[in-house]
């Protein structure tokens, strides 16, 4: 929430007493509400400065030096670049990591997007049972990071798992698709699409919004579906579209929890599941490299702040706001 | 995980007023503040002879290791009162990530469990305590221990951890699979060449496959090795070579043209870690590369009979292997209660009686002898006279421990096989990046 979100107080109808008077009742009640305020969100503040800031700035000071969770941070040697030259020029399965998640990013989020929007259309009908639908939809994001959904997938996509029995009612045989280099990727991507619930509810709020007047209108002008579909709902949703990319592109490249579980931890077979944060887990926490850990996170935080800021350059061009022809 | 903790919350008695809203709010104020004094705590007195302490422990293992540990450590608290445990165990996976950060926290177990992946590591890195002076001044006794079992807790010459069990490698085989089909039984000292020909001919005639692959198995690369006059470590470096690593995959993949092993996904899934995920139980190949001490929890994944053998080629070339050790903090104010506890799991014979062959061989040789001598479990009793009858065949030299970086090395020998035997990568080619790999890996220029 930032600041010009902050709710705006009701001007009261002020009782008659002296003027003076009560500009300090006032301002003592104001003072009392702000305390109010910050109490309430102390915990959230607390948690901030204390997991998140904090923790991330000893991990730009542990990014200089050869930090090990086996000793003492006072006792780490600071290295100075060594971590960023060793990433960028002596640790392969570094690039093969980037190139893992760029791969996994560019075809996942946009096909979860897509179906996103298209369950989105399909849930925006009138008929019965639609909130019945449009909860069951949205049950697979409830779930979300979850590891259980990851065993689950697991289970499913193994060589005799559910996935290889359904195939074979169709007289076709299946092979472990976790355990194939080449298939296990897209195996992780499939989970990351089949969670389309979050934009999708997005969606489907947006599409709450297009008014109904300009279907009918073109309707009245002979407009077809494809017609009303590139004209009038795409330009009207791209705000929502704008947000559900950015949001999804981050998670996107964010993505460990389902190819830690799915690979057992390791990134394999043959690295095909490296992913950026699994491959930063197992140099912190399994070769115990925090220093060079730390490193590779920053260069993250980096790289993601930057595509979100090209996505943002981009939006000008493509993002339509309602209010534009105002301004 | 921690059976006293589980059991702890089961007596909460429910409470049957209704709170207030301040009363909630309190509680909800004060939460944070009573979990994190519960975090800090575990603060104990020091290790005088009668004064109460509380020692922290810390092992990987299943079920049947918590039962027989908890056992042995109660024995300790009947005959020291005083002392009483604070015990923690969880499943191999994970353990070492869970070990790391309790470290990094300054929260380490006053005596953990370790084996020779990580020993290198703890000890270069000063988490372990040096027992040298403890075995010196006798509180700490190795004598009964075989010499290479002792150096093999020994790193930089410093003793950094006691051996708990003794194991070796050990191939296992259903024995049950091979009867239906008539097939004979491999046997210890078979070739590496006739071995292959075996499975392949259990491949062809029980159409399951005859063995897992071992080409990413470290240990089974270590033998091989030993036995071409090679090594897989010397000291702080590598002792093979490019063609070393070019023949082993080879003979791998030339194993696979003759249908000796199974498909790359299978082997894929034998190259887990853990016990449960072997072929040789999983019924996806008859002969699975695993540890001898590894066969109880072995059979208790399957129905068919095992047979346990060593590696093919010359048994001389393995070697009595610490299974894993006990390990004490450097940062216990403990230390000394500590290090008695461990003395006692490694020597006491009643302690030995109930610890069994669960972690090994009972690293003391007369608490082997009394172990042996009264044993019951079928499998346990099997892992015992295998591993007794390969003792008398192994050479004189046994190998080092393991440098720092050991883990990288296994983690790097999985993924470059793999991609041998899916084919990504050539056999030349995998032994030039895994030579690159595991000197990178142990920082070796």
């Amino acid at each position: 929430m930032t600041m010009a979100q902050m709710p705006v107080r009701p001007t009261e109808p002020v009782p008659p007493v002296p003027a003076a008077h009560r500009r300090g009742r006032v301002a003592r009640r104001r003072r009392r509400e702000d305390l109010a305020g910050y109490l309430f969100l102390s915990p959230w503040l607390l948690g901030l400065l204390g997991i998140t800031a904090i923790p991330m700035l000893l991990s730009l000071y542990l990014s200089f030096t050869d930090y090990s969770p086996l000793i003492p941070v006072t006792e780490s040697n600071w290295v100075g670049l060594e971590n960023y030259r060793r990433m960028f020029t002596a640790d392969p399965s570094y690039w093969h990591a980037v190139r893992v998640t760029v791969i996994f990013a560019v075809i996942a989020v946009p096909l979860k997007l897509a179906a996103a929007l298209g369950v989105a259309m399909l849930l925006n009908k009138t008929m019965r049972g639609i909130a019945l639908f449009r909860g069951l939809f949205y049950l697979p994001s409830l779930l979300g990071g979850s590891v259980a959904l990851a065993i689950v997938w697991r289970g499913m996509f193994s060589g005799d798992g559910a996935f290889n029995a359904f195939l074979s009612f169709f007289g076709l045989t299946g092979k472990a698709w976790i355990n194939d280099p080449t298939w296990a990727l897209p195996t992780l991507m499939l989970l990351a699409i089949w969670q389309f619930g979050a934009p999708m509810v997005i969606f489907l709020a947006g599409l709450k919004q297009v008014p109904t007047e300009l279907y009918e209108a073109s309707s009245v002008d002979g407009a077809g579906a494809w017609r009303k579909f590139f004209h009038i709902t795409l330009p009207l949703l791209s705000p929502v579209i704008f947000f559900n990319l950015v949001l999804e592109t981050i998670h996107g490249f964010q993505g460990f929890t389902s190819a830690f579980v799915i690979s057992n931890g390791t990134g394999g077979p043959v690295d095909s599941t490296l992913m950026y944060t699994l491959h930063l887990y197992k140099a912190g926490f399994v070769d115990l490299n925090m220093g060079y850990a730390s490193a590779m996170a920053w260069v993250f935080l980096l790289v993601v702040g930057l595509i979100t800021v090209v996505l943002f350059s981009t939006g000008r061009f493509w993002v339509h706001y309602s209010d534009s022809e105002v301004r | 995980m921690d059976s006293s903790a589980r059991s702890a919350t089961h007596d909460q008695p429910t409470p049957s007023f209704r709170p207030s809203r301040r009363q909630l709010l309190a509680a909800a104020l004060a939460m944070p503040v009573a979990l994190g004094t519960a975090a800090c705590g575990g603060g104990g007195s020091g290790s005088g002879s009668d004064k109460k302490v509380e020692l922290s422990i810390f092992w990987w293992g299943a079920q049947a290791r918590a039962d027989l540990t908890d056992k042995a450590l109660a024995l300790y608290t009947q005959k020291h009162p005083n002392v009483t445990f604070k015990k923690t165990w969880q499943a191999n996976q994970g353990y070492y990530d869970k070990l790391a950060t309790l470290t990094a926290g300054g929260n380490a177990p006053d005596i953990f469990q370790i084996d020779d992946n990580a020993i290198s590591e703890y000890a270069e890195r000063g988490v372990t305590l040096d027992l040298t002076p403890y075995s010196t001044n006798g509180k700490l006794d190795v004598s009964k221990f075989s010499k290479g079992l002792k150096e093999y807790g020994e790193v930089d010459g410093k003793l950094v951890g006691v051996a708990l069990g003794e194991n070796t490698q050990g191939l296992v085989y259903d024995k049950t699979l091979l009867d239906k089909f008539k097939l004979p039984a491999p046997t210890t000292g078979m070739s590496w060449a006739d071995f292959i020909t075996w499975a392949a001919n259990v491949t062809r005639t029980s159409k399951i496959p005859g063995t897992q692959d071992p080409s990413a198995i470290y240990q089974a690369l270590w033998v091989w090795l030993r036995q071409n006059g090679k090594d897989l470590y010397n000291g702080k470096q590598i002792a093979f070579d490019e063609s070393d690593m070019t023949k082993w995959f080879q003979l791998w993949k030339d194993a696979g043209a003759k249908g000796a092993t199974p498909t790359p996904e299978v082997i894929h899934e034998g190259n887990d870690s853990s016990v449960s995920k072997q072929l040789v139980v999983t019924g996806k190949a008859d002969t699975s590369w695993v540890w001898t001490n590894q066969m109880p929890e072995l059979k208790k994944n399957t129905k068919s009979d095992l047979g346990l053998m060593a590696y093919p080629g010359d048994p001389s070339a393995q070697w009595a292997r610490a299974s894993l050790y006990l390990s004490v903090f450097r940062g216990s104010p403990r230390k000394d209660a500590a290090v008695d506890v461990v003395n006692f799991l490694a020597n006491d014979p009643d302690a030995g009686a109930i610890l069994g062959t669960d972690r090994g061989l009972p690293p003391n040789l007369d608490v082997r002898k009394q172990v042996e001598a009264t044993v019951t479990d079928p499998n346990m009793k099997q892992t015992i006279e295998v591993q007794n009858e390969l003792a008398t065949k192994f050479g004189p030299t046994s190998p080092s421990v393991p440098p720092k970086g050991h883990t990288k090395v296994k983690s790097e020998l999985i993924r470059i096989a793999e991609g041998v035997t899916y084919g990504r990568q050539t056999p030349d080619a995998g032994a030039k990046d895994f030579v690159t790999a595991a000197k990178a890996a142990i920082g070796q220029s």
